[in-house]
């Protein structure tokens, strides 16, 4: 059952898929990255605006479809998966991009994403993480690393950061990546791939907060992160592998990360791991077709005879 | 004189005390005959009191009724909690004399006029045909003996249901059935008039309960998106609907959580289909920052909320009319909603569409108020013409690809302010021009904005939707005025919604029989409340009597709030013990209030 995405003839340029709203972001702030790689994404997949929905849950990254020239749903907290969720299950051809952070996705909507992954819808879902909330002014979120000092815990975080990349794999995500604001490139060509692969694509932006986050800042990262697949050969169909770099992707954060495996104190970045499975919407598009009625005609004698006394 | 007959089972749970009242109700639906059953059970799975009544009259019928005519007790605990109901003339079909778990006060009920006829279910089924699961089919056999209903229309039902599971199954149970006729008619003498007249010109009907009624409704109505999580007593609404959706070409998706399905309901209508869930309190609860999502963004969505005993977990399977405040005014911040409820089986079909209509034409979530005692009570409702349904149906004003011209596409706005606050549509792959619909406030054109003005003239466009849907929506509103016209003097007004408008209506027609004059108002549209039709009912009497099944008074409350109703006018009725009202309860009501007026 192949369900192919609507697309355009021809490649608009990138600027096409801004909106006239200039983000109201702080200057320096790593989303601008992902609104340039996401446009560039959209023109090289030749996706037609009108036929592509980008969904939203509620913080400074969720505010991305706004800036955006596509179909978007700014939704609720929390509830850009199960948003997004409803449009596939109404229209499987229009591509669908959950663009929300890292909170929105891992703390007030974590019942979803887990949900989503392993019944293998077709949607890229990034997370711009900024490893703290922002829009609410510096609190801790559950990618904060510990010890972070955030508005309700100025003592420092006393918790351990919530390993996502492990936590998607494990979950049954199909494409687990992770990629980095600060490298435009990189980022344009994972998302491309997210789009490209069909059912469930996680995407990771490291993002960085400029005005609260003074620890994982691109000062930070620059000359920190490594190209699990360029630079360690990495083939993201050995999941055995993908869940031993994922389980040590957390491992910069450690004050001996330096004499860590695999990584030596560096942040990876690249495709974890991918697979093909059947995805949800192919699944239940064969039980339409198996259901379908011989004579739709009479669809509604058949339903109705069933309950004549 | 009306055939006017009420049979009840009650016992156990799992004891099949609730297929043998849906095998009474098919076979007499069957034979031509109104029929309304009314079932109960416990949350549990198994165990605890469990009961099934049907009601068989050759005229319509409009409730449950108030009590029964013939009782079949399957154990000891059936007997005691309807001991205390029994009347003269009533008959009691009891589990003995031996064999069974208690033995009824024989010498007081007589007295009392009671008829009582001892058939051993379970030492027959035990012993006679060796299987004392078929206790229940020697339970109906015998009221199909006794009360002369064909036998072979049971038998008919029986191969119906069972014929999948082989030929031993049907064959086990007809065994029962001549070993209940064979035992009737050497034990048994009748001395009870009941009787079932014979069989009456079939109608085009259909049989369904009221959540299957739902259901049906749904898809009829084009329904694509049906996203729910399994919650007591709406899970059947999904349950029903998930073979048919996918012949009509949608999907039943069980969501992790409430709080998803309704964000999926969003998410599907925001791309341009026809979605809803089913839910009961707990869920609404939950659902209650989508649904505002809903209203904010000015996305259709019906939400299905079949009423149980709350608050909190409360009573699962009882009946209750206390989400009435929650429905209309439980989100935050001044959304548009709006609330319909039905007050009977055809109507769950029936409004389901109409609650499609009205969100596609508004633009909003319509929320549907049924409830536990609704949700399984099966009526014969005339077979739906859908062809003639779905020519009718109401759809969204969705901008199409095509439809306008290039250089008027840039004056077209999603949120166009407009006179009815009306405005067009735009469908991810339909519509030539793309939006973010955000739970932000915004202008025109959906971006943010918080500036008083376009504020103002935001909420104010949003709400003008709605400032005339009771003119809108006559079909809506139902007036029961017996023979008096509007405006006329009458003895008393009722005004009543959902299951209990059934329920009253009865009661009326007895009233009006005693010539009490009654103008009663059942209104469908319970929020926005219909303003001009309350008070035109209210100004034909000086008593305004709201009876509904719940603690606080919603409705009556809504009439104070938001109509002109002198308040001092207004009577509360209110019964909250997990059942619905009985109409001779209304009907004393009123005679008590009628006759207090009097001695004044």
């Amino acid at each position: 059952m192949d369900i192919q995405f609507v697309r355009l003839e021809e490649k608009l340029p990138p600027r096409e898929y801004k909106s006239d709203l200039e983000p109201t972001w702080c200057p320096g702030c790593g989303d601008f990255g992902v609104v340039t790689a996401l446009t560039r994404a959209f023109s090289e997949e030749k996706l037609d605006p009108s036929a592509l929905s980008l969904v939203s849950g509620i913080g400074c990254s969720s505010r991305l479809p706004l800036w955006m020239n596509a179909f978007g749903l700014h939704s609720c907290h929390g509830r850009a998966v199960p948003a997004a969720v409803g449009v596939r299950l109404a229209k499987p051809e229009i591509p669908t991009i959950v663009t929300a952070g890292d909170g929105d996705l891992f703390s007030i909507g974590m019942e979803h994403f887990p949900h989503a992954a392993r019944k293998n819808f077709n949607m890229v879902v990034i997370s711009m993480d900024n490893r703290m909330y922002a829009l609410t002014k510096n609190q801790v979120s559950p990618t904060s690393r510990k010890g972070y000092k955030g508005s309700l815990t100025p003592y420092g975080n006393i918790d351990e950061p919530f390993n996502v990349l492990a936590f998607s794999i494990a979950s049954g995500a199909t494409f687990v990546a992770q990629t980095y604001a600060g490298n435009p490139k990189h980022m344009t060509e994972i998302i491309e791939k997210a789009i490209e692969h069909p059912g469930f694509a996680f995407v990771n932006i490291l993002s960085p907060c400029p005005t609260y986050n003074k620890i994982d800042t691109f000062k930070y990262y620059k000359g920190r992160l490594i190209d699990i697949n360029n630079e360690l050969g990495h083939d993201p169909s050995d999941k055995e592998k993908a869940n031993y770099y994922a389980e040590h992707a957390l491992d910069a954060d450690n004050p001996d990360a330096e004499n860590l495996e695999p990584f030596h104190g560096k942040v990876p970045i690249g495709v974890f791991y991918q697979t093909r499975k059947e995805t949800f919407e192919e699944k239940v598009a064969k039980l339409k077709e198996q259901y379908k009625p011989e004579n739709p005609d009479t669809v509604w004698d058949e339903i109705l005879n069933k309950y004549k006394p | 004189m009306a055939f006017d007959l009420t049979i009840k089972y009650a016992g156990e749970g799992g004891e099949g005390v609730i297929s043998s009242g849906d095998f009474t109700m098919r076979a007499a639906a069957n034979l031509g005959y109104d029929v309304v059953t009314f079932k109960s059970f416990p949350a549990e799975i198994k165990g605890g009191y469990a009961l099934s009544q049907v009601r068989i009259s050759d005229e319509k019928i409009l409730s449950q009724g108030d009590g029964f005519d013939i009782l079949v007790a399957f154990n000891g605990e059936a007997y005691e909690v309807n001991k205390p109901l029994l009347r003269k003339g009533n008959v009691l079909i009891w589990d003995g004399p031996e064999g069974g778990d208690f033995e009824p006060e024989i010498e007081e009920l007589e007295e009392k006029g009671v008829i009582l006829y001892a058939v051993p279910m379970s030492k027959l089924a035990k012993e006679e045909v060796g299987a004392y699961i078929t206790k229940n089919v020697i339970a109906m056999a015998s009221v199909f003996t006794l009360f002369d209903f064909p036998i072979e229309v049971l038998k008919e039902e029986i191969v119906k249901k069972f014929s999948r599971k082989g030929e031993d199954v049907v064959n086990l149970n007809f065994k029962a059935i001549e070993v209940a006729q064979k035992y009737i008619k050497e034990n048994i003498k009748k001395i009870d008039p009941y009787k079932l007249p014979g069989p009456k010109p079939k109608k085009d009907v259909i049989i369904v309960e009221g959540n299957e009624a739902i259901a049906l409704g749904a898809a009829a109505a084009g329904v694509k998106v049906f996203a729910a999580y399994p919650i007591t007593p709406a899970t059947t609404v999904g349950n029903y609907l998930a073979p048919i959706i996918l012949k009509t070409g949608g999907y039943v998706y069980q969501a992790e959580d409430e709080i998803s399905s309704m964000a999926i309901v969003v998410g599907a209508s925001f791309a341009g289909v026809k979605a809803m869930t089913a839910t009961s309190g707990p869920g609404v609860s939950l659902m209650q920052e989508l649904i505002g999502l809903a209203s904010m963004t000015e996305t259709p969505a019906v939400i299905v909320d079949v009423q149980r005993g709350g608050p909190s977990t409360g009573m699962p399977t009882k009946h209750d009319q206390a989400d009435l405040f929650a429905a209309a005014l439980g989100g935050h911040g001044d959304d548009q909603r709006v609330v319909i409820a039905p007050t009977n089986v055809e109507e769950n079909f029936h409004l389901t569409i109409e609650a499609f209509n009205l969100a596609e034409r508004y633009q909003l979530p319509v929320l549907f108020l049924t409830d536990a005692s609704l949700s399984l009570r099966a009526e014969a409702i005339p077979t739906p013409n859908i062809k003639e349904i779905q020519s009718k149906l109401i759809e969204r004003p969705t901008l199409k690809k095509g439809e306008v011209n290039p250089e008027d596409i840039q004056n077209i706005y999603r949120y166009q302010i407009t006179e009815d606050g009306l405005s067009p549509f735009l469908a991810p792959g339909e519509s030539p021009k793309p939006y973010t619909a955000t739970g932000l406030e915004h202008g025109e054109n959906s971006y943010p904005r918080t500036t008083p003005k376009e504020r103002t003239e935001m909420m104010d466009k949003r709400f003008r939707k709605i400032q005339n849907i009771e003119d809108e929506n006559p079909h809506l509103i139902e007036w029961d005025l017996g023979d008096l016209q509007e405006g006329e003097k009458a003895d008393i007004a009722i005004i009543t919604w959902g299951l209990t408008a059934s329920i009253a209506k009865e009661a009326i027609q007895r009233l009006r029989k005693k010539g009490i004059k009654v103008a009663a108002l059942y209104p469908k549209l319970v929020y926005p409340v219909p303003k001009k039709a309350i008070e035109k009912v209210a100004s034909m009497a000086d008593i305004v009597l709201v009876p509904e099944a719940n603690y606080m008074g919603h409705l009556a409350k809504f009439i104070r709030m938001f109509t002109d109703v002198p308040p001092s006018k207004i009577v509360q009725f209110n019964i909250y013990r997990g059942e619905p009202f009985i109409p001779k309860e209304i009907e004393e009501k009123v005679e008590e209030l009628l006759g207090k007026q009097v001695q004044a």
